[in-house]
C-alpha cells in the first residue's frame, strides 16, 4: 500500500492560485471554504520588503489531531495515508476544525451554493437567473457541478458538517493525480508515494532540505516544502558597526 | 396557599413559553443552520458551548457534593441528598439542550454508539455524561422509593461520584490536548475544570436551596447551610489559589502563542491585567466568604453564590473565546488578526432554552418529588 505525500516546490510556485481554482471546481467547494489555500506574509520595512507565498492544503498528518479527536470516526485515515472525512457520520461538533493546527478544515454553517438557487435574474428578461443557469446546463447544485466527486464523498456536502481536502482520493483511486497537482502550470506540486524510494517525491526529498508546517507539534504532516523563490541580489558585505 | 398556587401557575406558564421559544429556536437551527450564530471558522465554539461547559460542570459539582451523604455516609447531610441528585439531573439536562443545539448534525449522534473513537476526549465526555445521567436517574428513582442504603443503591451512588470526578477531567482534556492551542494549558485545564465544577456546583446548590427556602418557607435546618457555606469557602479558596497560579504561569511565559493570547484575553475588561470576571466573580465573593458574619447570613450566602455563579459563566466564556480569537494558519488570509464576538439572538435563545428546561425540571421536582425527604 502506498503512502501518499506531496512536495511543493516554492521556487516553481508563482502564486497564481490555479491550484485553488482547480480544487474548487473538482470538489464542488462552496463559497467561504478553502480546501486549497495559501499563507502570505510580508516581511521587512519599506523599501526593503519581501512577499512570501506558501500554498496550503490538508497536511494528511500521520498523527492527525483531527482524526484522534473525532468522536465518531467520521474523520479517519485511509490505508494510503489520506485523511478522509465521512459526512454521514459527522455530528458537526467541529472539534476537528478546532483541533487542526493548520487551519484547513471548514464547517458548513449554511446550505452550500445558496447563490445558485436564486430565482432572480440580474436584468429581468435580459439575463438568466442563477437557478435557470444551473437548470440549463443540467447540473445539480452549480453550473460547474462535478458529479465525479461523488464517487467517494457526497458530491456536495450539506450544512452542519465539516469538509476539507482529501488529496482528490476519487482521482487517486483511478490512477489520476490530485487536481491541484495536475492544474499547476509550473509543476510546483509533486505528488506520489513516499514509501517508494524511486518516486519523484522521494527523490526530491533526498535532494533538498524540506520543511513542513508546525513540525514541532509532532503530527508528522505529509506536505513538504522545498526551495524558495528569491531573485533578490545584494552586494557582498560584512556589515558594519 | 392559593396565592402560592397562583404564583406557581404563572411561573410554569413563563417556563412553558420559554420552552416553546426554545423549540422554535431548535426548528430554525435545524432548517436554516448554524449560520444563525455569530460564529465563523475562527470563533468556532461560542455561547452555547460555554453554557454547556458551565452547566455540565455545575452538574458534576452537585453530584460530588451528593457523595458526602450518599457515598461517605455523612448522615446529617441526608436531607440535602435527594435535592442534590435531582438538581444534578436537571442541570445536566440543561447542559444537553445547549450542546445538542450547538452540534451541526445532532441526528448523527447515533454514531457515538455505533462508531466510537476511544481516543477522542469528546467521545469520553459524551459517554461519561450520558452514563452519569442514567445512573443519577436510577439512583434518584431508588431514593424516591425509599431505597437509600441497599447495596445496589450505594453502588450507584459510588458510580455517580466516580463519573462526576472523571467527566470534568474529560471536558478539560477536550481543550487541553489541542496541539494548536497551547493557551488552553494542557493537563492544567482538566484540573481547573474539576475545581470549577465543585465550586460552581456548591454555589448552585446554596443559591437554589436558600431561594427555595425563602419562597416556600420549609426546608432543612439553617445551621446545616452554614456548614455547606464553609465547604463553599474552601472550594472557592482552592479555585482562587489555582487561578493565581495560572495567572503567574501565563504572565511569566514567553511562548509565542501566549504573547499573542495576552492581546486578546480581556473580553470582559480588566484592572491591572486581572480579568474583571475573576475580580468580581471569584475574588470578591471569596473575600466576602472570609467574613464569618457574611458566611452565616442567608443574604451573604446568596450574594456570594450568585456572584460565583455569574463569574463562573464569564470565566468559561473568557477562556473559550480567548483561545479562538485569532485565526489559525491560512485562515488569516480570510479573517482579520482579531475577531470580535458578541452572541447572536439565537445563541441567547439557546441559553434561555437550556435554562428554561433546567428551571422547569427544578420547579416540577420541587413541587412533586419531595426533594428534602430523608430516610428515618
Amino acid at each position: 500500500m502506498p503512502r501518499y505525500a506531496m512536495v511543493i516546490d516554492l521556487q516553481r510556485c508563482v502564486g497564481c492560485g490555479a491550484c485553488s481554482i482547480a480544487c474548487r471546481n473538482e470538489n464542488n467547494v462552496p463559497e467561504g471554504i478553502y480546501w486549497s489555500n495559501k499563507i502570505t506574509e510580508t516581511v521587512g520595512t519599506f523599501p526593503n520588503v519581501r512577499h512570501h507565498y506558501i500554498p496550503t492544503l490538508c497536511n494528511h498528518c500521520e498523527y492527525a489531531p483531527c482524526v484522534r479527536g473525532c468522536p465518531t470516526q467520521a474523520m479517519h485515515k485511509l490505508d494510503n495515508g489520506i485523511t478522509m472525512h465521512d459526512p454521514k457520520k459527522c455530528i458537526g461538533c467541529k472539534y476537528c476544525e478546532f483541533n487542526c493546527p493548520y487551519g484547513v478544515i471548514y464547517f458548513n454553517w449554511k446550505d452550500p451554493h445558496q447563490f445558485w438557487r436564486n430565482k432572480n435574474a440580474l436584468l429581468k428578461g435580459g439575463t438568466a437567473s442563477p437557478r435557470e443557469e444551473v437548470k440549463k446546463v443540467g447540473a445539480k447544485k452549480t453550473p460547474y457541478d462535478n458529479p465525479e466527486r461523488g464517487a467517494t464523498l457526497p458530491a456536495n456536502r450539506s450544512k452542519g458538517v465539516v469538509e476539507k481536502c482529501t488529496f482528490c482520493d476519487h482521482r487517486v483511486k483511478k490512477g489520476l493525480l490530485p487536481r491541484c497537482a495536475e492544474a499547476c502550470p509550473a509543476n510546483a506540486r509533486v505528488f506520489g508515494d513516499i514509501k517508494d524510494p524511486n518516486s519523484d517525491v522521494s527523490k526530491l526529498l533526498g535532494k533538498f532540505r524540506p520543511f513542513r508546517l508546525r513540525e514541532q507539534l509532532g503530527t508528522n504532516p505529509h506536505i513538504f516544502y522545498i526551495r524558495d523563490f528569491n531573485p533578490a541580489q545584494y552586494t557582498q558585505t560584512k556589515g558594519g558597526v | 396557599m392559593s396565592a402560592k398556587k397562583g404564583l406557581f401557575s404563572i411561573w410554569m406558564a413563563i417556563l412553558g413559553i420559554v420552552v416553546l421559544i426554545g423549540l422554535y429556536t431548535t426548528y430554525k437551527l435545524f432548517t436554516v443552520g448554524h449560520v444563525l450564530f455569530n460564529t465563523n471558522d475562527v470563533i468556532i465554539w461560542s455561547l452555547p458551548l460555554g453554557v454547556y461547559i458551565y452547566l455540565a460542570l455545575a452538574s458534576s459539582g452537585l453530584t460530588i457534593l451528593a457523595a458526602l451523604p450518599l457515598v461517605f455516609g455523612i448522615r446529617k447531610y441526608e436531607p440535602f441528598a435527594k435535592r442534590l441528585v435531582f438538581l444534578a439531573i436537571a442541570t445536566l439536562c440543561g447542559a444537553f439542550v445547549s450542546i445538542g443545539l450547538e452540534l451541526g448534525n445532532v441526528f448523527h449522534m447515533i454514531y457515538i454508539m455505533f462508531s466510537p473513537n476511544l481516543s477522542s476526549p469528546i467521545w469520553w465526555m459524551g459517554a461519561i455524561y450520558g452514563l452519569e445521567l442514567i445512573v443519577l436517574i436510577v439512583k434518584f428513582g431508588l431514593m424516591h422509593k425509599g431505597d437509600w442504603h441497599s447495596g445496589f443503591s450505594k453502588a450507584l451512588a459510588t458510580a455517580s461520584f466516580i463519573l462526576a470526578l472523571v467527566a470534568p477531567l474529560m471536558i478539560g482534556s477536550v481543550f487541553g490536548i489541542t496541539e494548536s492551542r497551547v493557551t488552553y494549558f494542557g493537563p492544567v485545564m482538566s484540573i481547573y475544570c474539576l475545581l470549577m465544577a465543585f465550586m460552581s456546583g456548591t454555589a448552585l446548590f446554596l443559591f437554589y436551596s436558600l431561594i427555595v427556602n425563602k419562597l416556600t418557607g420549609n426546608g432543612v435546618p439553617t445551621e446545616l447551610y452554614d456548614e455547606f457555606a464553609l465547604i463553599f469557602t474552601f472550594a472557592t479558596a482552592v479555585v482562587v489559589g489555582f487561578t493565581l497560579l495560572k495567572f503567574a504561569i501565563e504572565s511569566a511565559t514567553v511562548v509565542p502563542e501566549f504573547l499573542v493570547y495576552h492581546q486578546f484575553e480581556h473580553a470582559f475588561g480588566a484592572i491591572r491585567g486581572i480579568h474583571m470576571e475573576v475580580l468580581l466573580g471569584l475574588f470578591l465573593p471569596f473575600v466576602l466568604l472570609l467574613f464569618p458574619s457574611v458566611r452565616k447570613s442567608v443574604g451573604g450566602k446568596i450574594a456570594a453564590s450568585a456572584l460565583i455563579l455569574t463569574g463562573t459563566l464569564f470565566m468559561h466564556m473568557e477562556i473559550l473565546l480567548a483561545g479562538q480569537s485569532h485565526p489559525v494558519g491560512p485562515k488569516a488570509e480570510q479573517y482579520p488578526e482579531f475577531i470580535n464576538y458578541f452572541p447572536s439572538i439565537w445563541e441567547f435563545l439557546v441559553f434561555l432554552f437550556a435554562l428554561g428546561v433546567m428551571l422547569l425540571l427544578y420547579s416540577l421536582g420541587e413541587r412533586f418529588l419531595k426533594l428534602t425527604e430523608a430516610p428515618e
